[in-house]
Parts: C-alpha cells; structure tokens; sequence
C-alpha cells in the first residue's frame, strides 16, 4: 500500500518499543484489522505527554495512524480499559507470545483470527492457572493462521480417527501417524494428547508434557534457527527443579 | 587523496554517536574543520582521555576514574540504604533532586526478554556481593516504572526475598503539580491503588 491512509480507532496492542531520537519511539504494535504494525510515536517521550503512560505492553489501546511505506506516523493513543496485569511468571508468558508475534508475523499482513486468539491468550494469562494449556492453544491457533496447522483429529496415513491410548508420531509435514518404533524422526505422543489439544479440555501433566514438545519442534521449524530471547530467558529464570519434574510438573516455555 | 580519507573516516566516526545519521556526521564534520578546530582538538582530547581512564565502580558499577566512584568513597552516605537504578543518568537526576543520601547500585540496564537482555547481562552478582558484605539494611528499586523496568524489580525482589534486608520499591501516583484532568489512565488507577491514608477517624 503506497497510498496515504489515514486510519482510526484501531484496536490493537503494543508488542515491543525501542528508542527513537530524543523524544519520540519506534513501535511494533498488533492491531486488529492491519496485522502487526510499525508505529513512530512522536513526542512521547517528553514529560507533558499523557500517551507514554499507557504505551506499555498488554495495555489495550486504540490507535489512530497515518502516512505511507512501511514505518506509519503514530496519531493518537487511548486506553479504554484497565491493562492487563501480568507478574512473574505470568509476565514473561506474556513477552514469550509477543516475540512470537514479532518473529512470525509479516508487517501489514491483517490476522483478524489471531487477534481474538491473542487477547484470549492474554485473558488466559491473567486468570488461569494452567499456564502451559493457554500458550499451546495460541501457538495452536498461531500455527493455524499462519497456514502451518497441526493434524491433531485424523492418523494422516490411514485416515483413521486418533485412538486416546495409542502412541503416534507427529512428523512435520505429514502429521501423527501410529509409531511402529522403527522411524526415529518427529515427536512421539499418545493420541490423548492430540486430543486435549484439538478439543482444548484440561491437559494432565501427560498432555502438557507431550504437547510442549510437539509445539516447540513445529514453532521451531519456522524460526530459522533463531532462538526465541523469552524462551531462553524463562528457561533461566524460572528453572526446573528436579523434584517438579518428578511431580510431572514442568515449565510453561522452556 | 590522503585528506579525502582523513574526512571519510571522520564523518564514518561521526556516525557512530546516537542519533546521528550520515547528513548530521557531515555537518559535524565540515562545522569542526572549517570554524572550530580548537574544539575538534578539546573533543578529540576528551574522548582519549575518557575512553582511556573511565572504569566501573567496584561497588556501585557507576562509571568512575578510580576503583571506587566519588559517592561511594565519601564518608557522609548513609550505607543502611541502598538504591537500585538502571543508568548512571537516573542515578544523577536523583543526585541533582538532592532527597536522597544513601549508596547506589548501577544495574546497567533493564531486563528486556523480546531484545535478548537478562539478569546476566545486568550487574546483579555485584548487588549480591553489596548485600554480603556490606551493612545494608533497605534496598530500594529505583528502576523504571515500564514494564521492563517492573520486570527487572519482580525479579531482583524474588532475588532478594531471603536475605536479612527490607526491600522498597518508589511510590507511583500523580506528579508534583500534575491536574488530574490531564492524568493519564493508568497512573490515575495507580494512583488510587496506592492512594495514602492521612488520618484515621
């Protein structure tokens, strides 16, 4: 688009900002009609500005822009609710999801779907105690949107529908096929675990166990190598202990 | 030609500073050697002899031309506080508004997850150490009021939850001669979460 639009009371949030001279920011912001944005918000970062107070991430804003070419001229901000209170753990769940945006994401591409996927995920982070099954649904729905979606209803060779007791092995381009234990490559999971995660139900620690991996190997495929910075960070930060690996309990990123 | 290289590699030089883009180098670089040669010798001067002689702090990780900075080795501080800020400019407005008297640790940064920075990259071994070995009894984090800046006071104050010291964080709310009209939301809200009582009836 080459044309100058100027665009209004667009909902959207903020992924990440960096500094931008003196006074103004460079912003990467999700809205929900144009996708993932670049914003120049100029002046912010001067004392009288009432907008630098609510450029923060998981605030819910509505944005306005204008101008041409990739990088837009921040208009005007508002928040309309409360922000989302994320802490700890929780927070760095939050940035987890947003890098994931950042890094997947074209700019300009619109993903009304993921979205709605987006502000459930971080309603999830708020209030539900499984961390792990509300970023798996969102990396499901990411994967989804992106048109890399997961199998999880049919075995991919037979066309038979998943059995919850039987073991499969998910390769990438295929999807689950029943492990006969003499292919190596893929990740191997009961078909319970597909399950859980196609019809989102509560995971047992089996499932969040089994479908961490299976996420991670398919996010991976389409990172290029690059590790995700929020992964390594959590990993870090919230580490394993061993007696919760013992419990089956592990962590929601790492 | 020997003095085409000599601007070349100056305006290259130039760019380096913050904000300074190729149009602003050239500038720089025509304005110092047409009018100002004495000035390009001061500066040139100064940048020697400070990228030579300025370290870190051991105590407090502020920048300092001796082992130990100038608030760290004054007797008058008062060692039962110490301030937790993420640059040497905070520290310095916090200097210059002249409240506060007690020691200071220099993070050098902020947690940021999405641009790849963690406690590592951050002086946190050396506010351990300050905890250790000196008599600290309040650590107050004076980090930014962001989320990263919020991230990094989460972390420190988990960090620091079974030592013997009291851990504050700075007030938020409404600004010295801030109006209320022109507050924006989210302080507000902090504001009244945080909100003070002045007497109990």
């Amino acid at each position: 688009m080459t044309e100058r639009r100027r665009i209004f009371n667009e909902p959207g949030y903020l992924l990440h900002q960096r500094a931008y001279s003196e006074t103004s920011l460079l912003l990467d912001v999700f809205s929900r009609n144009y996708g993932r944005m670049t914003l120049v918000a100029k002046g912010v970062k001067r004392k009288k500005s009432r907008t630098r107070g609510i450029l923060v991430p998981f605030q819910p804003l509505i944005v306005a822009w204008s101008g041409r070419g990739e990088v837009k001229t921040m208009t005007s901000a508002e928040s309309l609710v409360l922000r989302k209170k994320l802490q700890g753990e929780r927070l760095f769940c939050g940035y987890y999801i947003n890098e994931l945006i950042l890094r997947m994401l074209h700019r300009n591409d619109p993903h009304e779907t993921l979205f709605g996927a987006y502000e459930s995920a971080l309603e999830g982070l708020v209030r539900e105690s499984d961390l792990e099954r509300t970023l798996r649904i969102f990396e499901k729905r990411l994967l989804q949107e992106l048109g890399y979606g997961l199998h999880l209803s049919t075995d991919t060779l037979t066309g038979a529908a998943i059995e919850p007791s039987a073991r499969y092995r998910y390769v990438a381009e295929t999807g689950p096929v029943l492990d006969n234990g003499e292919e190596h490559a893929g990740v191997v999971l009961h078909g319970e675990s597909l399950q859980a995660l196609h019809d989102e139900e509560d995971f047992s620690a089996l499932h969040r166990r089994e479908l961490k991996r299976l996420t991670r190997a398919a996010l991976d495929r389409h990172l290029e190598g690059r590790p995700l910075h929020s992964r390594e960070l959590f990993s870090r930060l919230f580490p394993q202990e061993n007696e919760q690996a013992a419990l089956g309990k592990s962590q929601a990123i790492g | 030609m020997p003095d085409e290289h000599a601007i070349g590699r100056l305006k290259e030089a130039l760019r380096r500073l913050p904000g300074v883009g190729p149009r602003t180098a050239q500038r720089i670089a025509f304005h110092m050697l047409e009018r100002d040669r004495e000035g390009a010798r001061l500066l040139a001067e100064a940048l020697m002899v400070a990228a030579e002689r300025v370290t870190h702090c051991g105590r407090c990780n502020n920048f300092s031309e001796a082992e130990l900075c100038r608030i760290c080795s004054s007797g008058k501080r008062n060692g039962d506080l110490l301030c937790v800020v993420e640059t040497p400019a905070d520290l310095d407005t916090i200097e210059q508004a002249g409240a506060y008297s007690g020691l200071y640790l220099v993070l050098m940064g902020h947690i940021s997850p999405l641009d790849g920075i963690g406690p590592d990259q951050l002086a946190v071994e050396l506010l351990l150490l300050n905890i250790n070995e000196y008599p600290v009894k309040e650590v107050i984090l004076a980090t930014n009021l962001t989320v990263e800046g919020e991230a990094t006071a989460d972390y420190l104050s988990g960090l620091l939850e079974s030592r013997d010291v009291v851990i504050s964080r700075l007030a938020r709310g409404v600004p010295v001669g801030g109006e209320l009209e022109y507050m924006d939301s989210n302080t507000l809200n902090q504001a009244f979460l945080e909100r003070r009582t002045l007497h109990r009836g």
